[in-house]
């Protein structure tokens, strides 16, 4: 039986002015192409960008009536294919998937991995264009389709508050944007300005193409070479906000709508990114106040109290931020925001057992390693070192987490600071 | 140990029923640094009307399947999330209509963490007081769902299609149901269908299969079960018609939802006969309403659907739905409008092209989902508990002709097995 391997391999190189990183594996029954392009996150850009996700994956020079592209993307033994839009601290990240199976499990099949290559410079070279403009029938249509996705977010309350946390937290700063846009923007786009600005991010914007499959360097190289000749200049240096903020004073929120269920969520500033040195102990503290079944959070408010469902702390790695979501009875409200404080006090003293510690050393390296096995996976942990400028190995990141002790915690948790206090609570009852 | 090598996935399964009767599957991955362990009982919220080990006809209350498994966690001494949680596994579970699942997945301490679950699922342990803190936390799980509206949507659909078959139910129950809960309760439906004879252990990944099956044997052979129960499941009778033409809810949403059911008249297949209905009815949905299809263009060319417009047909045994839907400004004029659409397309009958492709498309999602081992763990069981062998849809794909495709089509597509559920904001009376 083959060895597993223990790290993620990519080969990279600079082919026609984009990073092109490459890992060959024969884990894999497909091969993933994905595209990030970086856009800095900001007003003026936000709705945009993610129209033009929208625009895009509806045609390209080749085939100008989607139908006919999807029927393509069938015939290519059904490709997953897909353009959207992500959200990486200050960052806006315009994402291009694709994937397709490896021809070795099918019969007859010669090319599908260059024809794949192809596809995606289709996207990003030859787009269905008209007067120097995409098509206003495709253009109406996706801001009506980018509007209702917008308006949508409220389907799920989870996310709703977590968007409206988000808001109120960063109010001023461009993390606060929802990464759709915003739904004023949209009429005034135009199809030649939308194509200004495709031409603009894809001349000068970052971009990096990950490869994962049972493919060889020198044949994809090659093929990306041919197929996709951007003609990119300079590429510039974007203008990221700055992460960094002062939580300020602790402030709460309340917002009604009809819901059965009370969301809680405390937003926290860290005043630590992926970047920073003391980030492997960020991810331990938010182990184990509250990344998994073991942590303060679930034990307390959800074993103990019997309060919740669900209580957890995710972090925004590449914002600094800590959020904590729980789903409660409204009539529960002080007593687990009560709790939740007293888990943050008890990290801030360092009040944390050793099987706490080897607990959630455990399940991170696990969560890290299991990476290995998602081409998704790999593309996303190896993109976060690109983005933060702070390219790390899964390893260094596991050993940073075995050696940080409780005195590094503690001086962690003396960073992390209660910004809001959000509930999204019913319309009955008392203010 | 028998092996069974499916060359054309490049997949080896190896399979064993141990003494116990426990069904035991093992699918290797190459090169992989995880593994997924998933342990099966026949046994989910549809299964409240049995008979006992002793004999005895018993109803329990609605939702016990799910509350039994959340129960399985807590032992006298320990919870069993630390014990996972020591040995860096991630664990959980879930229990649908039909079956309850116990899993891990892990990429370190595999034997650890395999004995752990066979143990902890083979040893439950109920009291007075852990029964009822656990309804403050399922409550809080109700009560998510009640604020879900794809949940809801999908549950009325289901209520509006079976007039008496108990997926009509909703899976975790409600507050009032789950009151009645009892540790007695409890211990009557684990007695029923938790022996192994009624299971299924499923491991997927990094390991050598001679050493697993080796450990499993030992673990199950330290341990004494009675003999195996003979299973009653008493389920009404249901009959052909949808038991509503419509249902609808209100909850805050930015669209309406609308889900279209058809009720599948005909139940009782098993085995490859299912599954090669399955994948028909799958091909015909493609074909008729992908995302490459006519239909699909004039319905979002209308603003009549949008990007969350999906279908899927879901087949056991004992029932068989199609649903179609999704997000739209106007649920009548959709329904209106694909019943129509499924009309035409019974006349105009299915083009050979279009059916090439949808094949070709099928089969390459499939080889896709390969590469999950939460696919395969999850798939791969629910294949075995009707007979059949998950690797084996490539060949029962291939054998599908366009004539089975077009017979499907004016066999399942009736107006008369229809039901509509739609979930929009604000209600009238508001």
């Amino acid at each position: 039986m083959t060895a597993s391997t223990t790290e993620i391999a990519f080969q990279s190189s600079q082919i026609n002015g984009m990073n092109v990183h490459i890992l060959p594996t024969e884990k894999f029954k497909t091969t993933t192409i994905v595209t990030m392009i970086e856009q800095a996150l900001s007003e003026e850009h936000v709705t945009k960008t993610a129209l033009l996700a929208m625009v895009m994956k509806r045609a390209s020079a080749r085939f100008p009536e989607t139908k006919r592209l999807r029927a393509h993307l069938d015939f290519l033994y059904g490709a997953i294919f897909d353009v959207d839009v992500m959200k990486k601290g200050e960052r806006q990240i315009l994402q291009i998937y694709m994937e397709v199976p490896n021809e070795k499990y099918l019969s007859n099949e010669a090319s599908l991995l260059e024809q794949a290559i192809e596809f995606v410079g289709d996207m990003l070279v030859r787009p269905y264009v008209q007067d120097n403009a995409f098509s206003e029938k495709y253009l109406a249509q996706e801001k009506e389709t980018l509007r209702k996705r917008m308006e949508s977010l409220i389907d799920d309350k989870m996310k709703y508050a977590n968007q409206r946390v988000t808001e109120e937290m960063c109010k001023g700063e461009p993390f606060s944007l929802l990464v759709q846009g915003r739904v004023a923007d949209l009429p005034k786009i135009t199809g030649q300005e939308l194509y200004q600005y495709f031409k603009e991010v894809t001349t000068t914007n970052p971009i990096n193409m990950f490869v994962v499959g049972d493919v060889e360097q020198q044949e994809v190289s090659e093929a990306i070479r041919k197929h996709i000749p951007l003609e990119r200049s300079q590429v510039g240096e974007l203008q990221i906000a700055s992460t960094a903020k002062e939580a300020s004073a602790e402030r709460e929120v309340i917002d009604r709508l009809d819901v059965n269920q009370a969301k809680l969520n405390i937003g926290c500033r860290t005043q630590i990114t992926y970047k920073d040195d003391d980030y492997p102990t960020l991810l331990l503290f938010n182990g184990i106040l509250g990344g998994f079944p073991h942590s303060k959070l679930f034990v307390n408010v959800r074993e103990k109290e019997s309060l919740a469902y669900y209580a957890v702390s995710r972090l925004e790695s590449h914002k600094g931020i800590l959020m904590i979501m729980s789903g409660i009875d409204v009539s529960k409200y002080q007593r687990a925001v009560e709790i939740i404080k007293q888990q943050l006090d008890l990290m801030r003293q360092g009040t944390i057992s050793d099987e706490e510690m080897s607990q959630t050393r455990a399940t991170l390296s696990n969560q890290f390693r299991e990476l290995l096995d998602s081409a998704r996976g790999m593309i996303e942990f190896t993109y976060n070192g690109v983005v933060s400028g702070r390219p790390r190995k899964i390893e260094e990141l596991l050993a940073g987490i075995n050696e940080a002790t409780i005195e590094d915690i503690k001086k962690v948790a003396s960073k992390v600071t209660i910004d809001t206090i959000y509930l999204l609570r019913d319309k009955k009852g008392e203010a | 140990m028998q092996t069974t090598v499916f060359d054309q996935v490049n997949e080896t399964v190896y399979h064993e029923t141990l003494q116990n009767g426990l069904q035991v599957y093992l699918v290797p991955k190459q090169g992989f640094s995880k593994t997924y362990a998933v342990f099966t009982t026949r046994y989910g919220s549809i299964d409240s009307h049995f008979r006992t080990r002793s004999g005895e006809e018993i109803n329990v209350p609605d939702g016990i399947a799910h509350f039994l498994e959340h129960k399985m966690f807590e032992k006298k001494d320990r919870d069993v999330m630390h014990e996972f949680s020591k040995n860096g596994a991630s664990c959980n579970a879930f229990t649908s209509f039909n079956r309850t699942a116990y899993l891990f997945s892990c990429t370190d301490k595999l034997d650890d963490n395999l004995n752990l679950l066979l143990d902890y699922v083979q040893d439950p342990y109920f009291t007075d007081a852990s029964v009822e803190k656990e309804k403050g936390i399922i409550g809080q799980e109700i009560t998510m769902y009640d604020d879900n509206p794809d949940w809801k949507v999908y549950m009325n659909l289901l209520k509006a299609m079976y007039q008496k078959y108990p997926i009509n139910i909703e899976i975790a129950g409600t507050i009032e149901t789950i009151s009645h809960i009892t540790k007695e309760y409890l211990y009557q439906c684990y007695e029923t269908f938790y022996h192994p004879a009624n299971m299924l252990l499923l491991v997927v990944g990094s390991f050598e299969p001679e050493a697993m099956m080796k450990l499993i044997r030992e673990n199950q052979g330290a341990k004494e079960f009675p003999p195996a129960p003979q299973i009653t499941r008493v389920f009404p009778e249901e009959p052909s018609a949808p038991a509503e033409a419509k249902v609808e809810a209100f909850l805050t949403v930015g669209l309406p939802k609308c889900m279209i059911g058809i009720k599948e008249k005909e139940n009782g297949l098993t085995k490859e006969a299912l599954l090669k209905r399955e994948l028909t009815t799958k091909l015909v949905l493609d074909i008729a309403f992908g995302t490459s299809s006519a239909v699909y263009e004039r319905l979002y060319d209308s603003e009549l659907i949008t990007e969350s417009f999906d279908f899927d047909y879901s087949s056991e045994q004992d029932y068989a739905y199609t649903i179609i839907g999704g997000d739209t400004p106007d649920p009548e004029r959709l329904v209106e409008t694909i019943k129509s659409e499924m009309e035409q397309l019974k006349q105009n009958g299915i083009a050979q092209d279009d059916f090439e492709r949808a094949k070709r498309k099928k089969i390459g999602n499939f080889l896709r989902s390969l590469n999950s081992v939460e696919f395969i763990a999850n798939q791969f069981t629910s294949f075995k508990f009707n007979g059949n062998d998950l690797f084996s849809v490539v060949p029962t794909l291939e054998s599908i002709t366009r004539e089975d495709v077009e017979k499907r089509l004016k066999e399942h597509f009736l107006t008369e097995q229809m039901a509509v559920s739609i979930v929009r904001s604000a209600s009238p009376q508001e």
